[in-house]
């Protein structure tokens, strides 16, 4: 039986929270795999062997660097899950600026000395080579089962590619456009539903770039409807901040 | 000197390192290191919209986000002088009670409960306990369902907005769940019978206890903080005159003192301070499980917390009651984007929680602050595992080390909301 082991590291770890809230669902895989190590609901250290890892959270320091090129030597599949360990998510957005002055501000002058180690937010694939995405703020239980049934098949990923719009169009949604009000819909991963515009707020983004999105054209659009390009690009950067890769 | 470390102690949110020593069985220096990275969500909100802030806020923490973008959409409302609707009111309390019924059930049988069955995680319970796990399961479910109803997801509510809902639940919903609220009464009410019969070890915490507190209610969204020692009450908005808050060295977490004590924030201090406004229903059950208020024993936190999920489930009833026959609304209100400064502080699950925010006349964000409950307790906890590890240092190593992690877990310590 595959043995899972589920790490986090910079997070808020609302994506542990969501599978503890797959409950009915994940009694469907429960028989499928042994749970070898979950530091937030179990007693046990990290074993020697573990077949998957499960990985929540953004990469904001040199330990974390480390702790995931074990895991990736360890496991034979590396799962990530959330906007955080995907993106960057919101970690990211410290990405901006200079880190120092953001422990300053936090801690008080001449703090950043104490934080030796940290580095400006990655999302893991940064480091290390992954092989399933769950993305999300935060994730959707039901995608993580599957997904998580995905890895323990052997079936590769298959991470939705398209932009939210049409999900929307199936919601009879109201495009955010028309009131001049800038949606990240048009260049955001689906697979959400459309949920937060569905109720009444337009896309933050949290799902991440779609891999067939136009961000040019995005733009564009934003600027035909009386939207700045600067709130445009703003709004984008809520959940896209993290750059550069150092592998 | 030998030093025992818990390297990762499981069953908490974040990452915090125990370390004590112990030397011919006397104990020496006692720590708590916590090595959650911090993510600097202090410095993050500088510079986005007055709008971002509750969104960007409530990603500190995926147990209690409802409670962070709730405080924060009030910080907000408090600079920019926006009133909202009672309609509005009352379905942020129905979004914060919610999650208390989601996040104690979490904590007492996920994360608590298998210390004191003598198991590492609660999975075993479902062949052992089989009932003890559906309930668990049935509380946890009904509280996320019930922040999904009012918020749109159970972490990280979309509808709560600046100025109030952008959705609501249809009555049908309402409807349908107070009738569920009524009939989980049972199994909260069983809750509270089960921790009360779990071995509650005799020790008393030194620290001062804060909470909110409001004449006319249990309080979690509104009120004045109250220091039960001390015996004063002072207006949230003067938090920082009353919350000392320094950096110590072993961790990314900030201590936090009141007139120069530790303190403690959390169920324990709540149901101490506000007794009296508990519903009739948590006192009695409270009563039946020996809890006399005022106590200072840190671990009845756990046991209060159940009393709160006898308190919550009856309250969230009468709320989605009352939001049936009223007639008001809750769509946000019209307000002007303007410069100011605004406090708030709700009750978290975990206790009292703090943010305020610096608003620009063009609605951009220029300072932030946010203290959250895991960051007020550290500083008690510590000083609670230094007085209490000299009364359980003969026991056995395996034991005294899971001893004081059932005191952290007494206190259900965030800590990546402490690190935030």
């Amino acid at each position: 039986m595959a043995k899972v082991a589920v790490f986090s590291l910079a997070s808020d770890y609302g994506c542990q929270v969501q599978i503890t809230n797959a409950d009915d669902k994940l009694l469907e895989v429960l028989g499928q795999f042994d749970l070898a190590y979950w530091q937030l609901a179990s007693s046990g250290h990290v074993p020697e062997e573990y077949d998957v890892a499960v990985i929540e959270g953004a990469v904001t320091t040199d330990e974390h660097v480390e702790l995931l090129k074990r895991v990736r030597a360890t496991a034979g599949t590396v799962i990530v899950i959330g906007a955080c360990a995907v993106t960057g998510g919101i970690p990211a957005l410290a990405t901006s600026g200079v880190l120092e002055d953001r422990f300053d501000v936090v801690y008080g002058e001449g703090s950043a000395l104490a934080f030796g180690g940290r580095i400006s937010p990655l999302p893991v694939d940064a480091i290390i080579d992954v092989d399933y995405r769950v993305p999300g703020c935060p994730i959707e239980p039901a995608e993580f089962v599957a997904v998580l049934q995905r890895a323990l098949m052997a079936v590769s990923d298959h991470i939705p590619r398209e932009p939210m719009c049409a999900a929307c169009k199936i919601e009879e949604n109201v495009c955010f456009y028309e009131s001049g009000t800038v949606c990240m819909g048009l260049i955001t991963r689906t697979g959400c539903g459309a949920k937060c515009v569905s109720l009444g707020r337009p896309c933050t983004g949290c799902r991440g770039i779609a891999a067939d999105a136009n961000l040019v054209a995005a733009r564009a659009i934003a600027v035909s409807h009386g939207i700045a390009a600067e709130k445009f690009d703003s709004a984008l950067s809520l959940y896209n901040s993290a750059k550069g890769v150092v592998r | 000197m030998s030093t025992l470390t818990v390297e990762h102690v499981a069953r908490i949110e974040g990452h915090g390192t125990i370390s004590v020593e112990v030397e011919g069985g006397v104990v020496g220096e006692i720590r708590m290191d916590i090595i959650e990275p911090t993510r600097l969500f202090e410095s993050m909100i500088v510079g986005r919209r007055f709008d971002e802030a509750p969104l960007i806020t409530s990603r500190i923490c995926g147990i209690c986000s409802p409670n962070h973008a709730v405080t924060s959409l009030k910080a907000v409302e408090a600079a920019m002088g926006i009133e909202v609707s009672e309609r509005t009111k009352m379905l942020r309390r129905l979004l914060v009670h919610g999650s208390y019924l989601q996040n104690h059930a979490t904590h007492l049988y996920i994360l608590a409960a298998p210390d004191y069955v003598g198991q590492p995680n609660v999975l075993p319970l479902a062949e052992t306990h089989p009932e003890v796990f559906h309930r668990a399961l049935a509380i946890k479910k009904l509280g996320n369902e019930l922040t999904t109803m009012v918020g749109g997801r159970p972490v990280h509510p979309i509808a709560a907005a600046v100025g109030g809902f952008t959705a609501e639940p249809s009555a049908h919903d309402l409807e349908t769940f107070a009738a569920r609220l009524h009939a989980v009464a049972n199994d909260v009410v069983e809750t509270v019978a089960l921790f009360s019969t779990f071995d509650i070890p005799t020790f008393q915490t030194q620290g001062e206890m804060l909470a909110l507190h409001d004449d006319g209610d249990y309080a979690i969204y509104d009120g004045e903080i109250c220091a039960l020692d001390a015996g004063w009450c002072r207006p949230v908005s003067e938090y920082r005159q009353f919350v000392d808050e320094s950096v110590v060295g072993h961790s990314n977490a900030k201590h936090s003192t009141v007139g120069g004590r530790t303190f403690m924030v959390g169920s324990l201090p709540r149901v101490n301070l506000s007794w009296d406004r508990l519903t009739p229903a948590a006192r009695i059950v409270a009563s039946k499980a020996g809890f006399r208020a005022v106590s200072k024993n840190t671990f009845y936190n756990n046991l209060c917390q159940a009393i709160e999920l006898v308190d919550a489930a009856e309250r969230c009833a009468i709320l989605c009651e009352t939001l049936l026959e009223d007639t008001g609304s809750s769509a946000p209100v019209k307000y002007t984007i303007r410069a100011g400064e605004g406090t708030a502080a709700t009750e978290a699950p975990r206790g009292t929680l703090y943010h305020s925010v610096t608003i620009g006349e063009d609605g951009v964000l220029t300072a932030g602050d946010v203290i959250t409950p895991t960051a007020q307790n550290l500083a008690n906890l510590e000083a609670d595992m230094r007085a209490f590890a000299p009364t359980v240092v003969h026991l056995p190593e395996e034991e005294f080390i899971l001893r004081v992690e059932q005191l952290v877990r007494a206190y259900d310590p965030c800590l990546s909301c402490s690190v935030h």
